[in-house]
């Protein structure tokens, strides 16, 4: 009886029960509208229709099921997303790393930073693709700059973390800074360096699909704004709404993953 | 010995950021930024003209200017409050409440694009106006984004308490409501201030984006996209300069809001 | 032959006079002379944080530096440590100043609480010193299980941090202290976070290390008990401003066990030492 009301309360069971719940309500809604709209599928569809269209074989445009063409522009929009994801993660640790060492760099680009965070990057997406010119360049930028800041951002809070007695402890054995950094401020920065990779993972994602609705071309926005024009059956619409959710959230636990990985000792227990 | 240092460092943070922002925008208006960008002048016009732009349009921009500012206030405030309240939910029934909070945050992750036209799809009848369909549209869109930093920092603010805290509560046989609205609430006002920081610019790009697929064209965002696709550029970036003083200055006025709530602690 | 024997009488007539008594004596270790340590205050006052302190420690003695807060008793040890610089005085380390003894690691440093990096296992920590020394990989490992060994932890070499209790962290933080070997150890309050039966324990273990060991020990505390037991010499600081005002030799046999706590000698010596602080 114990075990069955611990396995009702874990984590796991309550998620889970969360999940049923919502799909239940979108369920609802779905019946709903399906009574009183012409085009039940523009609102609000079954899920099972989304399902469906997801497996099933029929071609949609001539030559691709559905599931195909969800998957081959998911692959460009990723790709793109993921270069300009690993460009603002190296840019926005290196920055980290010359903030913490130089008391001048700091100073200099921190108010940049808040601009940084503070300007609606997204919103300039169309300008820097005017700039730039090619729309690829443009995705794999603005994910580098919303990656950018975060990364920089908690990767700097985490050097400052370090208390001063670890300094002092440096100090004491004549340690160079070389050795102050690696031995010390690096191993205490990466829980905060991963706290940021979790932030900006689904923000390159969203970058690169916006970037894409400015302009045709392959990519999951693309087929977003096509399949919305009526170009092709809307459950290709849901289907990428869904998938590129998914995609989020994955990638948000990707990076939690990655972290248990690298940093085992967070996960072991405190002696009473 | 410490005074001298610390008019130093002063300065420092004020003059070291300042002369590099005065050198980019030199190099802007002289020519040598299109250079280093390799691109013209009609794309990037030179700081000059669209500052004349700004004036000339003054009146066209603020209209935009309030739709926008509207729609992200309105969201920001809608959904801080649901994400307070379902901190709330979640403190009183801890165990069904943080599968709630996972849920909400993994809405944060998801990507506006994605939701936007959802939102826009599901609000086609709620009135016979575009602008307003739009408009409800488009604070549901900062709605969910501001939830979710809302109910993670408002939860840690009710629970992480001081140590014995809340045994003291229990000694002078305090109620719950009574716990609440003396002990958590309090408590949880530096967390709310957290979310704020994250939430603010958040609405504001999240009224931008979501203005870019909703029906009705207006709004700073929208702009600069109509803009754009007409050649227009000096007028987009009147209009991206225009956003990005939305953002500062609404960044500004939380600043000046937590100073005053939050003097007292300090 | 007559060089030698005006060499004799001058030295004797010199030792008689004291001119040169701790010549002979040349294990002086540190040597405090006229020490000064001001700086400006919170409200823009200047602080006298230590003034005229002046004594010498010799080698291998356990020495504590006693007093309430604010008698400047960590600002001693930090100077002693070239964590602070006096703003007046002589400090001579090994007879070195304090920067030259901690560029050649003549110390090692035990702090408050005991600043392991939970990242790393408890074997790990220890070699952290020694890696910083760039010694081959098995020396270090050598050592480091040595280092524990001494410190009665063998069972916890791959344990992290997290793991153990205060008072084993505290004797992991003491085994990476003596890692490098140093001849002199610097000890801040280091039991003032632990329990009174853990603090205890750990007194004798301490004793039983510094017999094995043989090293200076500067002991920083507020616990007069804590200081009569284990040193040779009480310097009892006192505030306000901060200086030293007596200098106790703890004439106690050794080894000392626990039993001598409830002996009448001790706590003469504890009420001697209480009675010496001023203006508190």
């Amino acid at each position: 009886m114990k075990k069955i009301k611990r396995i009702l309360t874990s984590k796991i069971f309550v998620t889970l029960i969360w999940i049923v719940a919502l799909i239940v309500v979108w369920e609802l809604f779905a019946f709903h509208v399906e009574q009183t709209k012409r085009t039940p599928e523009n609102i609000q569809p079954h899920l099972s229709g989304i399902v469906d269209s997801l497996t099933s074989s029929r071609k949609i445009n001539g030559s691709q099921t559905a599931l195909q063409m969800v998957m081959e522009n998911a692959k460009a929009t990723l790709s793109r997303a993921g270069i300009g994801y690993i460009i603002g993660i190296a840019a926005g640790s290196v920055l980290a790393l010359f903030m913490s060492l130089s008391g001048v760099i700091e100073k200099l680009a921190f108010p940049y930073l808040m601009l940084i965070q503070l300007i609606p990057i997204l919103g300039m997406a169309p300008i820097i693709n005017a700039i730039t010119g090619d729309i690829a360049k443009s995705r794999i930028i603005i994910a580098a700059i919303l990656t950018f800041y975060p990364v920089a951002a908690n990767t700097l809070a985490g050097f400052k973390s370090v208390q001063k007695e670890k300094h002092e402890l440096m100090y004491s054995y004549a340690a160079n800074k070389f050795q102050l950094y690696t031995k010390t401020m690096i191993p205490a920065c990466i829980p905060y360096f991963f706290t940021g990779l979790k932030i900006s993972a689904p923000m390159a994602i969203t970058a690169s699909i916006l970037v894409d609705t400015l302009q045709g071309g392959i990519g999951l926005g693309c087929l977003l704004s096509q399949s919305l024009k009526g170009a092709m059956t809307r459950y290709v619409f849901w289907d990428i709404v869904f998938f590129s959710a998914v995609i989020g959230i994955l990638s948000f636990y990707l990076m939690g993953v990655l972290e248990t990985i690298l940093c085992p000792y967070k996960r072991i227990g405190k002696k009473e | 010995m410490p005074k001298k240092i610390n008019v130093k460092t002063a300065a420092g943070s004020v003059i070291y950021p300042t002369l590099f922002g005065a050198a980019v925008i030199i190099s802007w208006q002289t020519g040598f930024l299109h250079k280093l960008l390799k691109t013209d002048e009609y794309v990037l016009p030179y700081p000059t003209k669209i500052l004349h732009i700004m004036h000339e349009n003054s009146d066209k921009i603020m209209l935009n200017v309030q739709a926008s500012v509207k729609v992200a206030l309105l969201g920001l405030l809608l959904g801080s409050l649901i994400g307070y309240f379902i901190a709330i939910i979640a403190t009183v029934f801890p165990k069904y409440g943080s599968g709630g909070l996972t849920i909400v945050s993994a809405f944060n992750a998801i990507p506006i694009v994605a939701l936007a036209p959802v939102f826009i799809n599901w609000t086609k009848d709620v009135s016979e106006e575009a602008e307003v369909r739009s408009m409800v549209a488009k604070v549901l869109v900062v709605t969910v984004t501001s939830m979710a930093a809302m109910s993670v920092n408002a939860y840690r603010g009710l629970t992480e308490l001081p140590p014995f805290s809340d045994d003291l509560m229990k000694t002078y046989a305090a109620g719950k409501v009574t716990e609440f609205f003396k002990l958590r609430l309090p408590n949880s006002l530096p967390y709310i201030f957290t979310a704020l920081r994250v939430s603010v610019p958040g609405s504001v790009i999240g009224a931008l984006v979501s203005e870019y697929f909703a029906e009705y064209i207006i709004g700073v965002g929208r702009q600069i996209r109509e803009n754009i696709l007409i050649a227009q550029y000096a007028t987009a970036w009147a209009y991206i300069i225009t956003a990005c003083i939305i953002g500062i200055a609404m960044y500004i006025v939380l600043m000046i809001v937590e100073t005053i709530a939050l003097r007292k602690r300090k | 032959m007559r060089s030698h024997a005006t060499h004799c009488l001058l030295f004797y007539i010199c030792e008689r006079s004291g001119l040169v008594s701790d010549l002979e004596r040349n294990d002086i270790e540190i040597m405090l002379d006229d020490v000064g340590m001001v700086y400006d205050g919170a409200d823009g006052r200047e602080v006298q944080a230590l003034t005229s302190v002046t004594m010498d420690i010799h080698k291998g003695e356990f020495i504590s530096l006693l007093g309430p807060s604010g008698c400047g008793k960590t600002t001693l040890l930090r100077i002693i440590a070239d964590l602070l610089q006096p703003t007046s005085g002589k400090v001579l380390v090994g007879g070195e100043t304090p920067k030259n003894a901690r560029l050649k690691r003549r110390y090692g440093m035990v702090f408050q609480s005991a600043v392991l990096y939970d990242w790393r296992t408890v074997v790990k920590n220890i070699e952290l010193p020694l890696e910083i020394t760039h010694q081959s990989k098995k020396e270090r490992h050598e050592r480091a299980l040595k280092m524990l060994d001494l410190v009665g932890l063998s069972d916890f070499a791959d344990h992290y941090p997290r793991q153990l209790s205060g008072g084993m962290q505290q004797r992991v933080g003491i085994a990476r202290a003596l890692a490098l070997q140093p001849e002199i150890l610097l000890m801040d309050e280091p039991f003032s976070a632990l329990d009174e039966f853990t603090r205890e324990k750990l007194h004798i273990d301490l004793l039983k290390i510094w017999r094995k060991t043989n090293k200076t020990i500067i002991f920083v505390t507020h616990n007069i008990q804590e200081s009569v037991f284990l040193s040779d010499r009480v310097c009892v600081l006192s505030p306000h401003p901060g200086r030293l005002s007596a200098v106790i030799d703890i004439d106690l046999p050794r080894p000392r066990t626990m039993d001598i706590r409830d002996t009448p000698e001790f706590t003469a010596f504890v009420s001697k030492v209480r009675n010496s602080f001023e203006g508190v």
